[in-house]
């Protein structure tokens, strides 16, 4: 039976019933297993939603949502209440699918080789629009590792910097500049991406400036 | 006016915002992937199986002491037998001494030499090993 340090549950009942990951820890610390299941429950769809935009591999994505989980139940003792339980779950995450990538990549090509759409500019029919995409984020899988994760991570926390930030376990000065270069460097790939405007649907957009700075 | 309709003018003019836009529209605006329906029960198998698992075996360092004690003393030894000859080698070659005493030297210390390689071979090796070990997931 793996060792699980015990918490006084009675300390903590307090807290815990405003906070339903820290009630689920101190239950599997105590012993039981099956509250685990409750982690899974509420945070499988952000850590495979994360894995995908790393690896762009469904299958592979589940693998690696699923070592992620697996890792934070080893590891659950470890967790320091100083931060969320989100935070520390998804710093774990990205070391997994990092180092796991590192082993095994998905993009071996350089950005350079990728093609830019050849839709005529300010098209907008869903066709178009996907295969900017997809040529868009095939572009990101193959920025040099520095660039590509703080890329990823902004996006996936829906472009809040400092969450990006703690889940890099960097400073947002760090991630704001790594973002702007990752940015540039995409922009030099597509130099027509200024003509790909955004339709009115879009989701609200901050500035550079408010992004980067 | 917003953003996109600024966008939609034939003879628009795109400041460093637009440009960007539609970089963030493609990249935050991605549809979200649902896991497997076997997935949760996929996790809590391993983590029921991982439960039961016994305790990893700890490194025997209580046994293995000895060992490291005793390399380290041959280790501190040799190189306490090498250094004066090493020593007397570079003296003798900083000062240009007699070809045959520098000789004399060299050979002194030509066992210690063949030890030095041998360790660092062993070292190479053992480099390799876990590299390939790594490489395959065995470690």
């Amino acid at each position: 039976m793996m060792a699980a340090p015990k918490i006084g549950m009675e300390e903590k009942a307090g807290p815990n019933a405003a906070d339903p990951d820290l009630a689920d820890v101190t239950r599997v610390l105590a012993g039981d297993v099956d509250a685990f299941a409750a982690i899974v429950r509420r945070w499988q769809s952000p850590l495979v939603n994360m894995a995908w935009r790393y690896c762009r591999d469904r299958g592979r994505a589940e693998e690696l949502a699923q070592e992620a989980l697996v890792r934070a139940w080893r590891g659950l003792a470890q967790w320091r209440r100083e931060s969320s339980f989100s935070t520390w779950l998804f710093a774990l995450a990205a070391n997994v699918y990092r180092n796991d990538l590192k082993r095994s990549p998905t993009v071996s090509f350089p950005i350079e080789e990728i093609a830019e759409p050849s839709c005529p500019a300010g098209q907008h029919d869903q066709a178009a629009e996907r295969e900017r995409g997809e040529t868009v984020r095939r572009a990101v899988l193959a920025l040099p590792q520095r660039y590509r994760e703080p890329v990823i991570l902004f996006y996936f926390h829906e472009m809040d910097v400092s969450a990006a930030a703690r889940t890099l376990h960097m400073p947002e000065g760090t991630l704001k500049a790594r973002l702007a270069r990752a940015r540039q460097l995409l922009r030099r790939r597509f130099p027509r991406l200024k003509e790909w405007s955004a339709p009115p649907s879009a989701v609200t957009i901050r500035s550079e400036e408010e992004a980067v700075q | 006016m917003n953003a996109a309709q600024h966008d939609n003018r034939p003879d628009k003019q795109i400041s460093p915002d637009a440009e960007f836009a539609a970089l963030d529209h493609i990249l935050a605006g991605e549809d979200s992937l649902a896991p497997s329906s076997g997935f949760l029960d996929a996790v809590m198998e391993r983590v029921r199986e991982e439960a039961v698992a016994p305790k990893p075996i700890p490194f025997p360092w209580r046994r293995i002491a000895p060992g490291i004690a005793l390399a380290a003393g041959v280790f501190g030894w040799g190189a306490y037998e090498f250094a004066p000859a090493m020593w007397l080698a570079l003296r003798q070659l900083a000062t240009g001494a007699h070809p045959a005493a520098l000789a004399s030297s060299v050979h002194a210390l030509a066992p210690a030499g063949w030890t030095v390689l041998a360790l660092v071979a062993a070292l190479l090796a053992w480099l390799l090993s876990r590299r390939i070990a790594g490489e395959s997931g065995l470690l």
